[in-house]
């Protein structure tokens, strides 16, 4: 099939395909970063078991196929009285397993801050409170821009677990196999799709690099 | 005299007075409190809905049950290993691309780059399972795996090689070069070399995303640890407990090679580390 | 040498005291039986071999390092343990790093506003307008929109010390303020710091400056393996050290 014939046939369904893929990744995003930042916070705590439980978090996440912890969502959790959409469970798949790399990222940033910035804080009067907030949180955000933009990223990706479900409206990788089992797409089909992921991928490095030159801290 | 803590995050809490002790007790009681009640809560679901009955677990008393595991877990790491060969070699090419002095040379490197990096392995997955064929080009199922997860890890590959590449400092080279040494076998001998070196800990890392990918083994029927797990959920219809088990085995797998990654991050830092104060 | 013995109706209190303290790095004893008290308007100058506790010693007054055992006094308050009544109190007490410590995220203005604004809640303006002075008293009005990253370390620090002085502190701990500098940046530094003596600060000098200490010292500390070895006037100590310990030291680096 040629790209006007395509297109002219998929074409809606692309453009809901992409809409899907973006919606995905960015409430993906949004509640990997919500997580991440949380188990972020047990990470760093001084309690212990809190600690423990952040790692332990960190290595499940970070560890487990997106498509283990997808079947194990869909089709596992019934058995457990437990059903979601698949929506739900693509969303859930596709932020839990970015959440621990957000995790990974966010104490790297914490660990760029020279020791003796936390010293001059305290030195100058600040609690513990302001110097988490002023010290600590800006500096290991303004440093984490690159490695966030990268997440962010990678979470688009990992949202093509949703081709692994029946969910409508498809999303960019679910629609080139459905167009391919139904129709003979060829390699048309298959590189629109990867284009308007690449071409995303793309945007989000570009306003990245912007971002992170904007607030870059020169040491 | 420079203080003895390094970690930031040990750095963050200074020594604790009795009331900050009290109440980091009183926060570790509640939280394990928490943890215990959560635990509990997983247990009592697993009851209720009867997923702790003998019957569901019985199949791993069996040795069979395990030699076919094992069997679809060698698949895995056949898959990963040639996955993380060719992707091996696809980034070194794309890597030499990149650094490569023609213009051209590095528009077509950085395309590459951006395009597999660009674009889910899922998506690559399906272009080998169903677009290939209809080129007309039959290929076993070890290759519909192994390709695309190669082809879409190639570009991190080529950037981690390059990072490295950058590592190294220039004088080697242009001692090398000084030494009369051609062009390309410093590349080669001298440089490349030590960027290795750099990267094996990334490299490792990234074997680790190989692996994760060949998961998706089953969309193209190779016989992987996911694939064979299918096969024994029919056979003892006991699919949560099976799941389970595989996720805790790639896991844990994975976490072994994170850990070796780690290992050689810090053998490659040692002697690196300049003590201050 | 102003007077700094508090007579028995505690007139005179001294601004910093440490009783009998203790400190233990492990199996290594840091801290021996130190007894320390610094007059308002004094400059004390602590100086020892590398491995002496001297910088341990400093840290210990605002406590970024812990004590095992004695007391240590400001104005005659025992020192918090922990929470905000020593948030409150190291806000009396300003601090130089070796390694200048300036917040990498914040212009060279937020450097020394920072302070003001957040912990003694004086309005934006105001403590605006007093860093521009204060900076301009350091010589690095100019530099007051860059990050700490694009001046030299000798600026740095001159930042750092108008960071403290923001805070109207009773006295300034320097932690080997000059040690990171390169040679040609050292004076700079110094010259700031003797300025600052002479309009009656109150200040505790760890270094390895002699030449500062000759000149601006009201007295000299000499410590040696954890302990305060010799105390006496510049003069005295530079032309006639009573310790073999503390001949050999000065020896040693006159032989540099």
């Amino acid at each position: 099939m040629s790209i006007s014939q395509l297109l002219s046939e998929f074409g809606s369904q692309y453009a809901e395909a992409l809409f899907t893929t973006w919606k995905l990744t960015a409430l993906s995003f949004s509640l990997a970063f919500v997580i991440g930042v949380a188990v972020t916070v047990m990470r760093v705590s001084p309690v212990r078991p809190l600690r423990i439980a952040g790692e332990i978090y960190v290595q499940i996440f970070r560890n487990i196929p997106g498509a283990a912890l997808l079947i194990l969502l869909v089709y596992a959790f019934p058995y457990l009285n437990i059903v979601w959409s698949y929506f739900t469970c693509v969303l859930i798949a596709a932020s839990l397993i970015p959440a621990a790399f957000c995790s990974e990222y966010l104490m790297a940033g914490i660990n760029t801050i020279p020791v003796g910035q936390i010293e001059a804080a305290r030195s100058i009067g600040m609690t513990f409170v302001q110097t988490i907030s002023k010290v600590v949180i800006p500096q290991s955000l303004r440093s984490s821009v690159l490695p966030l933009t990268n997440l962010l990223v990678a979470t688009m990706l990992t949202t093509a677990l949703a081709s692994q479900v029946p969910l409508k409206p498809r999303d960019l990788t679910g629609l080139v196999a459905h167009i391919n089992t139904h129709a003979v797409g060829g390699v048309t089909a298959f590189f629109i799709s990867a284009m308007l992921y690449c071409g995303t991928a793309v945007v989000i490095g570009q306003v990245g690099n912007l971002i992170d030159k904007r607030v870059r801290i020169l040491r | 005299m420079s203080d003895a803590r390094t970690n930031v995050r040990d750095a963050l809490y200074e020594p604790p007075g009795p009331r900050t002790r009290r109440i980091t007790a009183a926060a570790t009681g509640i939280s394990l409190a928490g943890i215990g009640v959560l635990a509990a809560l997983v247990v009592r679901r697993f009851a209720v809905a009867g997923q702790l009955d003998a019957k569901y677990w019985a199949l791993f008393t069996k040795g069979t049950t395990w030699l076919y595991l094992g069997k679809g877990l060698v698949g895995t790491l056949r898959a990963a290993a040639m996955a993380g060969v060719i992707t091996f070699a696809m980034g070194f090419l794309m890597m030499i691309l990149r650094i490569s002095r023609l213009r051209a040379a590095r528009a077509v490197g950085t395309a590459l780059v951006e395009f597999t990096r660009g674009v889910p392995t899922l998506l690559f997955i399906y272009f080998f399972f169903l677009v290939v064929p209809q080129l007309g080009v039959a290929m076993p199922a070890f290759w519909k795996i192994t390709l695309p997860v190669a082809i879409s890890a190639s570009g991190i590959v080529a950037e981690v090689l390059r990072s490295g590449v950058n590592a190294v400092p220039k004088g080697q080279r242009e001692a090398a070069l000084s030494l009369g040494m051609r062009e390309s076998s410093v590349f080669l001998k001298v440089v490349f070399p030590q960027a290795i070196r750099f990267c094996i800990p990334a490299l490792i890392s990234e074997l680790v995303i190989v692996l994760k990918d060949t998961t998706f083994a089953y969309v193209v029927t190779f016989p992987d640890l996911m694939q064979n797990a299918k096969v024994l959920i029919s056979n003892y219809d006991s699919l949560l407990a099976v799941y389970l088990v595989v996720a805790v085995i790639y896991i844990f797998i994975n976490y072994l090679l994170n850990r070796l990654s780690d290992f050689a991050a810090k053998r490659r830092d040692r002697g690196l580390v300049v003590k201050t104060g | 040498m102003r007077n700094m013995e508090p007579d028995q109706n505690g007139a005179e209190v001294p601004v910093i005291e440490l009783r009998h303290v203790e400190k233990h790095y492990g199996d290594l004893h840091v801290l021996k039986d130190i007894n320390l008290r610094v007059g308002k308007g004094e400059v004390v100058v602590i100086i020892g071999p590398s491995g002496s506790g001297k910088s341990t010693l400093c840290r210990t007054i605002n406590r970024m390092e812990t004590i095992d055992a004695g007391e240590i006094l400001i104005e005659g308050v025992p020192l918090p343990v922990e929470g905000r009544e020593l948030a409150q109190l190291r806000a009396q007490v300003g601090m130089v790093f070796q390694s200048f410590n300036l917040f990498s995220h914040r212009t060279i203005l937020d450097n020394v506003t920072l302070g003001p604004t957040d912990v003694l809640h004086v309005p934006k303006k105001e403590a605006r307008e007093e860093a521009m002075r204060l900076l301009a008293r350091v010589g690095v009005e100019s530099q007051a929109h860059k990050v700490p990253a694009q001046l030299s370390g000798g600026q740095q620090q001159r930042v750092a010390i108008a960071r403290s002085l923001a805070m109207h502190p009773k006295a300034i701990l320097f932690d080997e303020p000059t040690s990171a500098l390169d040679p040609e940046m050292i004076g700079e530094v110094l010259s700031v710091m003797t300025e600052l003596a002479g309009e009656g600060m109150t200040m505790l000098v760890v270094t390895h400056e002699m030449n500062f200490a000759r000149r601006v010292a009201d007295r000299v500390i000499f410590m040696d393996a954890g302990s305060i070895v010799e105390e006496n006037t510049p003069d005295a100590f530079f032309s006639h050290p009573k310790s073999q310990r503390a001949k050999d030291f000065l020896d040693s680096i006159q032989n540099h």
